[in-house]
């Protein structure tokens, strides 16, 4: 049997194939389709059933499990070719999303008030209001006028909306309202999907809930179609296992359930990475682990400690807010393809403009002029021209010279190698400083972890991003390239689940909190039988966001298992007292604290899987050895010997400068580090510097 | 490359850029924790708060996003530290003041909090929150009281004091303080979590200079403000030389009724220098609308910073204001003098000033030309929360109007007021009635609230609260608009007035800006807000767009015949002869 992860990307559909008898692990690359990115996906899965010498109806046959993560809700979100979507919702409250608590656009410096204004997804003609309200408690002050509804309904319907979204104030204490609603809309509207915010997000803040209902509502058919496409095709292969969706919360789940929760898709695939890295650090012993995903347009960080992926509920999708729990990955603009420039502040710059796939950079020779990091990383010897992708593109060296001495080097007054090198330490310094400031936010010490780099351009430059940091350990698994699929392989199999309760935790109702988390338990045991887990396998995390009475933010805590009681109650709060001092250096005992919104985690474990142990080696290396090559390392010229991968076995050792080429990745190996080969074949790059000498690196670069 | 050496000459340009932008990520996270801490509505919704880097000069290196009322004029306060305290600073010090007079601060509850930072026994940087505080005492909770006799009668005034000596916090001193506003449980969190902000960046910068090492950062800092400089120089230069007028009003200073108050600012330029001139402005005021000079200052400078190059926006720092000079006579409404009143000046006077700058400098480029943003539309409540017994107060702005228009956009809607230019944030409708006994009736745009232009301004919108608690007084200080507009530019229309009522059944009784009024329990109080100054002639904005505005409600068939020669049927056609016709005659 087989166990198969798709991540369809922008640019290429991703499929890792794990063959369950021997654990080995194979990786395939089709070009994504973006009219029906099914047909792209079954493309893929052609290639790997021509690779195991079967037609593809009898490879899908054999396929028990397959996890599929895609772009495709986010690009429609990015492209806004999303449904034309109506909205139904409390009467003189219809401009909520418009008015959006005042945020102008939220990547844009205040001084910069040239910026067009916020076009909502869906326009004012199409937001109906109905006479209805509720409050925080619960209570129905107005009953719902199913008239006015019936009358909204029509009118969306006369407009040719494909998609309604329903958004009540207080929904979240008091749904009837918008189920009564949904019904009536469903009536007369009976092909359209409908979404209720009670639904998407039961959780309080009116704007967060109702945005987050609207982007589902935008992306859900198309969502649906493609599934439904989807299933088809792999049906008509003979697919009978288990196809599962992977979440924007780092959770996998039923085609079913994803269908009218589309906005859940938001982030799939990037959403994978942070499963991969906590792999590949739990194989190399290190739990607190930085997932480095490196593509050609951006970098995806994930910070992770103590081997929990990290979730926020913080999220921007483009110009929308996303209220749902998800993976909590900070993405900036530097990737092999981002472009440098210089700009009026006469500053080296990389990103965010990428050249994409096309022209690509200027040493693919499609017309490229401008250079990318790729470029300098060809000039600086780290990417041999004929040996990119593993010799699939033969890269233009005298193309990205050109590039770099045009555009950097002459008006900086440097060689072209010192404008390679200045590229190189301008997107290092860069992504180190996004990287700091997503460690520093949360409070962390960011040198207290391992970089675990992935993505096409994540181990050339993991390592000098980890000098900067002072980051002494750098781990390349051996899918490097296709990371985001490994880390489907590597998620948990469940469900978030939210329910929002405010009182004070010192007057709080034990029974209402009993029954919040009861319901949730109930709901999620139910629904996993759906993915086949026994009741009794389902595990549950608890949580809880919590802030000091009066204060506007607020912190999500642990909350014990089992009897909710006065005790456990007491834990939540010191959890929430030791969490506030370690995320803003203080805490107030003193001061009362406030419940806000209880999560239940519940996971199944998925069934285990075992890479196949790479082939054992003594430490020399000498033999893997396949050309030695000139490499600059901070300006400095180096003889540098290039291994071929596929003939590292694992314990082989060796000192940098080095270069590890493998098929469809590279790794570059400063001095002062030392690369050991791993069981699973990754590659562990370890710092020989001391970097417990604060000062020792002044005025470096 | 070149390495930075002994004399500052020759930074290279990498170790510069990360410095740079290493700073910059320094002040957003002091901003950040305040954020995240705060517990009252102003700092942790409005962000209405200060947080930056200065060096030992006073010179601001690097300052986040936040209300234009205070952020680039913390200069000041840095300067009068310095030269207050001289030697006697110390690592683990935090300096508190509130004066106006002596800190350079806008109004009484803006409390800084000051901390310098060493390195190598040397004072290098100087670091400050300063935020808006629930509470400062005065006759009414909030500091929007319109008619104290002096400044104080506004409220407890703290000079530059020191609240912790080298690392140890004066308990007598915080006791002293909090002893004197209402409510100061919440004042306290506020105080600890803006001090918190200065941990973090000390922590941060420290951490930044071992990298780099010191000179090679205080390199880095002449060169970025030297960059700032030269690109705000060479923006000047293509602006015409010339002198250009902008004025603005406010209602008027809550003591003398009815009688506006203005602002004038006369902008000079000559080669690659700016002068702000506001000789022109009313006399100092007896009643709440003064500004003292460092509040002026921060507005007509962020004022200025809207007409340079966008690409450089973020990286504003001393550099950018060398340039530029401020004039404002002693006396003036825009530098007021001790014992001035100055609590409502933020809101009146202060968003004039802004106004009056960006008038004045749109005539200079019409082709940058910016109109004023809906006009502040707050009040405080002083009242008892009877569900659970409990004093409160509480402010908002959840009821102004959106942005102005600028050439080649309409103006953002739901953005609101001008003086923080779309960084700050509106209330939560379910959050504020879980927290007050209020509950929102309406919350939504209504037609013809914006100024008309050949790009619009953002929507005015109307908003009703109903009182679910015991009667509450209100101090309307933070609202303007009911008498004056906020200017539009280029031909466009000012942002329509607004008004303020309380409706108790059917009988609905209008209510003023900078007054006192009562809402008592069940009755609603209901704003309607115009929203932004349009900019262009209205008759030349494309019919398409009338069209759109007509058919999402937003303009109505009259106003769009009446404003913008625009004639627009019941089935939503536009009739082009009788459009044609009506903007020949214009």
């Amino acid at each position: 049997m087989y166990r198969i992860a798709i991540d369809v990307g922008g640019t290429f559909t991703d499929c890792l194939v794990l063959q369950e008898s021997t654990g080995e692990v194979r990786q395939f690359k089709a070009p994504t389709t973006p009219g029906d990115p099914s047909i792209g996906l079954m493309d893929a899965l052609k290639k790997a059933s021509a690779a195991y010498e079967l037609t593809i109806e009898s490879f899908v046959a054999q396929v028990g499990l397959l996890i599929h993560g895609t772009t495709l809700a986010t690009n429609t979100l990015i492209k806004k070719d999303g449904a034309t979507t109506g909205m139904v919702t409390t009467r003189d409250f219809a401009d909520v999303i418009e008015i959006r608590r005042g945020y102008k656009n939220v990547r844009t410096s205040m001084y910069n008030v040239f910026v067009p204004p916020y076009e909502p997804l869906v326009p004012r003609r199409r937001r109906l209001e109905v006479t209805e309200r509720s409050t925080y408690e619960g209570e129905i002050v107005t009953d719902l006028n199913e008239a006015d509804v019936r009358r909204a309904a029509e009118q969306l319907r006369a407009d040719g909306v494909e998609s309604v979204a329903i958004c009540f104030l207080h929904s979240y204490a008091a749904p009837q309202n918008e189920c009564r609603a949904q019904e009536i809309v469903q009536e007369i509207l009976p092909d359209a999907h409908v979404a209720t915010s009670h639904d998407i997000l039961p959780v309080w803040r009116e704007w967060e809930r109702f945005s987050t209902t609207v982007v589902s509502a935008y992306v859900g058919p198309v969502v649906e179609r493609y599934l439904e496409a989807l299933e088809r095709r792999l049906q008509d292969n003979g697919f009978d296992g288990t196809l599962l969706m992977m979440l924007s919360d780092g959770l996998v789940e039923t085609v079913d359930r994803c269908r009218k929760r589309a906005v859940y898709l938001i982030g799939s695939g990037p959403a994978a990475a942070p499963a991969a890295a906590i792999y590949a650090g739990e194989t190399a012993g290190q739990s607190n682990v930085l997932s480095f995903d490196m593509g050609g347009t951006s970098i995806d960080i994930g910070v992770i400690m103590d081997a929990e992926v990290p979730t926020t509920t913080e999220n921007w999708a483009g110009d929308e807010r996303v209220g749902i729990k998800m993976v909590d990955i900070h993405s900036a603009g530097a990737g092999g393809g981002s472009i440098a420039w210089i700009d009026s502040l006469g500053l080296l710059r990389v990103g965010p403009q990428s050249a994409g796939s096309d022209p690509g950079p200027a040493c693919y020779g499609n017309g490229g002029t401008l250079p990318t990091t790729t470029d300098a990383d060809v000039l600086l010897g780290f990417v041999d021209p004929d040996y990119f992708l593993g010799g699939e593109i033969t890269l233009d060296r005298s193309k990205a010279e050109e590039a770099v001495r045009v555009e950097i080097a002459e008006p900086l007054g440097m060689t072209e190698t010192e404008g390679a090198q200045a590229i190189l330490t301008a997107v290092s310094s860069f992504m180190a400083d996004q990287i700091s400031e997503v460690f520093t936010s949360r409070g962390l010490d960011v040198r207290d972890i391992a970089i675990v780099a992935g993505g096409g351009a994540g181990p050339v430059h993991a390592a000098f991003i980890a000098e900067r940091l002072r980051v002494p350990t750098v781990i390349v698994p051996s899918v490097a390239a296709t990371f985001s699929a490994f880390g489907m392989f590597a998620m948990d199999i469940g469900r978030n689940y939210a329910r929002s309760y405010i009182a004070s935790a010192a007057e709080a109702d034990l029974g209402r909190i009993t029954d919040l988390f009861q319901q949730m338990e109930e709901e999620a045991a139910e629904g996993l039988k759906d993915m086949g887990a026994q009741s009794g396998a389902v595990e549950f995390v608890r949580t809880v966001a919590m802030r000091y009475i009066g204060q506007f933010s607020e912190v999500e805590v642990a909350f014990p298992l089992g009897e909710v009681t006065n005790e456990s109650l007491d834990e939540a709060v010191a959890n929430f007292h030791r969490r506030h001092e370690e995320l803003y250096t203080f805490e107030m005992p003193w001061k009362g604290t406030e419940l806000l919104t209880f999560y239940l985690k519940a996971t199944v474990q998925k069934a285990r899987f075992e890479l196949r142990e790479a082939e054992e080696g003594s430490s020399d290396s000498s033999s893997a050895q396949k050309s030695i090559r000139e490499c600059i390392f901070n300006g400095v010229p180096a003889e540098t010997p290039v291994y071929d991968g596929s003939l590292l076995r694992s314990g082989n050792r060796f000192e940098g400068p080095a270069i590890v080429e493998e098929p469809k990745t590279t790794i570059v190996v400063p001095p002062a580090f030392t690369c050991e080969v791993d069981r699973q074949h990754g590659y562990v790059l370890t710092s020989q510097s001391d970097f417990s000498n604060a000062g020792a690196q002044a005025g470096e670069n | 490359m070149t390495r930075p050496d002994e004399t500052g000459q020759d930074v290279d340009p990498i170790t510069l850029s990360t410095v740079w932008h290493g700073m910059q990520s320094i002040a957003r996270e002091m901003r950040h924790v305040v954020d995240r801490t705060a517990q009252n509505y102003l700092l942790a919704q409005l962000h209405d708060m200060a947080a930056g880097i200065w060096d030992a000069q006073a010179r601001t290196i690097a300052v986040p996003e936040g209300p234009t009322s205070m952020f680039l004029s913390q200069h000041f306060a840095v300067e009068a530290i310095l030269e207050k305290f001289g030697d006697d600073l110390h690592p683990g010090d935090i300096i508190i003041t509130n004066d106006p007079f002596k800190g350079h601060c806008n109004h009484l509850p803006d409390w800084g909090f000051i901390r310098p930072v060493f390195y190598e026994d040397e004072l290098v940087f100087v670091l400050l929150t300063r935020g808006h505080q629930l509470d400062t005492g005065g006759s009414f909770p909030g500091g929007y009281f319109a008619n104290g006799y002096d400044i104080h009668a506004e409220g407890l005034m703290i000079p530059p004091i020191k609240i912790y000596d080298r690392g140890v916090e004066r308990s007598d001193v915080l006791e002293l303080i909090w002893n004197n506003v209402r409510f100061p449980e919440g004042v306290k969190i506020d105080n600890y979590a803006l001090m918190a902000g200065l941990t973090v960046g000390e922590k941060r910068i420290h951490s930044l200079l071992d990298k780099y090492g010191k000179q090679s950062v205080l390199n880095c800092v002449e060169e970025m403000l030297d960059r700032m400089e030269a690109n705000v120089r060479a923006t000047i230069t293509e602006i015409p030389d010339g002198t250009y007028f902008g004025e603005s009003a406010t209602d008027d200073d809550g003591t003398t009724l009815d009688e506006q108050v203005w602002v004038r600012c006369e902008a000079t330029i000559a080669g690659d220098e700016m002068t702000l001139d506001f000789t022109e402005s009313d006399d100092q005021r007896t009643g709440f609308v003064n500004c003292v000079l460092a509040s002026t200052y921060s507005r007509a400078v962020a004022g200025s910073f809207l007409f340079f190059d966008p690409e450089y926006s973020p990286f504003h720092n001393a550099g950018s204001m060398r340039p530029i000079t401020l004039i404002a006579p002693e006396g003036s409404v825009c530098n007021a003098q001790y014992p001035a009143t100055v609590g409502g000046s933020p809101v009146n006077v202060g968003t004039q000033v802004l106004e009056a700058t960006v008038s004045a400098l749109s005539q200079a480029m019409p082709e940058k030309a910016v109109a004023a943003w809906g006009r502040r539309r707050g009040h405080y409540i002083a009242a008892l929360d009877t569900r659970n017994g409990q004093r409160y107060t509480q402010t908002t702005t959840d009821a102004d109007g959106g942005a102005g228009a600028v050439w080649g956009f309409d103006g953002f809607e739901g953005a609101m007021g001008m003086s923080g230019l779309g960084s700050i944030q509106r209330g939560s409708v379910e959050e504020i009635e879980i927290r007050y006994p209020w509950r929102t009736e309406r919350y939504h745009f209504t037609p013809d609230l914006s100024g008309a232009g050949r790009w619009r301004g953002g929507s005015g919108m109307v908003w009703e609260v109903r009182n679910l608690g015991g009667d509450a007084r209100i101090a309307t200080g933070s609202s303007d608009g009911d008498l004056t507009q906020p200017p539009g530019a280029a031909g466009g229309d000012p942002g329509p007035l607004s008004r303020m009522y309380i409706r108790r059944g059917d009988e609905i009784e209008t209510v003023r800006t900078h007054r006192m009024i009562e809402v008592k329990t069940g009755e609603v109080l209901g704003k309607v807000s115009g929203g932004g100054g349009g900019v262009g002639e209205p008759f030349e904005r494309d019919p398409q767009a009338v069209l759109k505005d007509v058919i999402d409600g937003y303009v109505t068939i009259e106003a769009a015949e009446r404003a913008y020669g625009v004639s627009i049927d019941e089935a939503m056609t536009i009739d082009e002869d009788r459009t044609k016709r009506l903007r020949d005659i214009d």
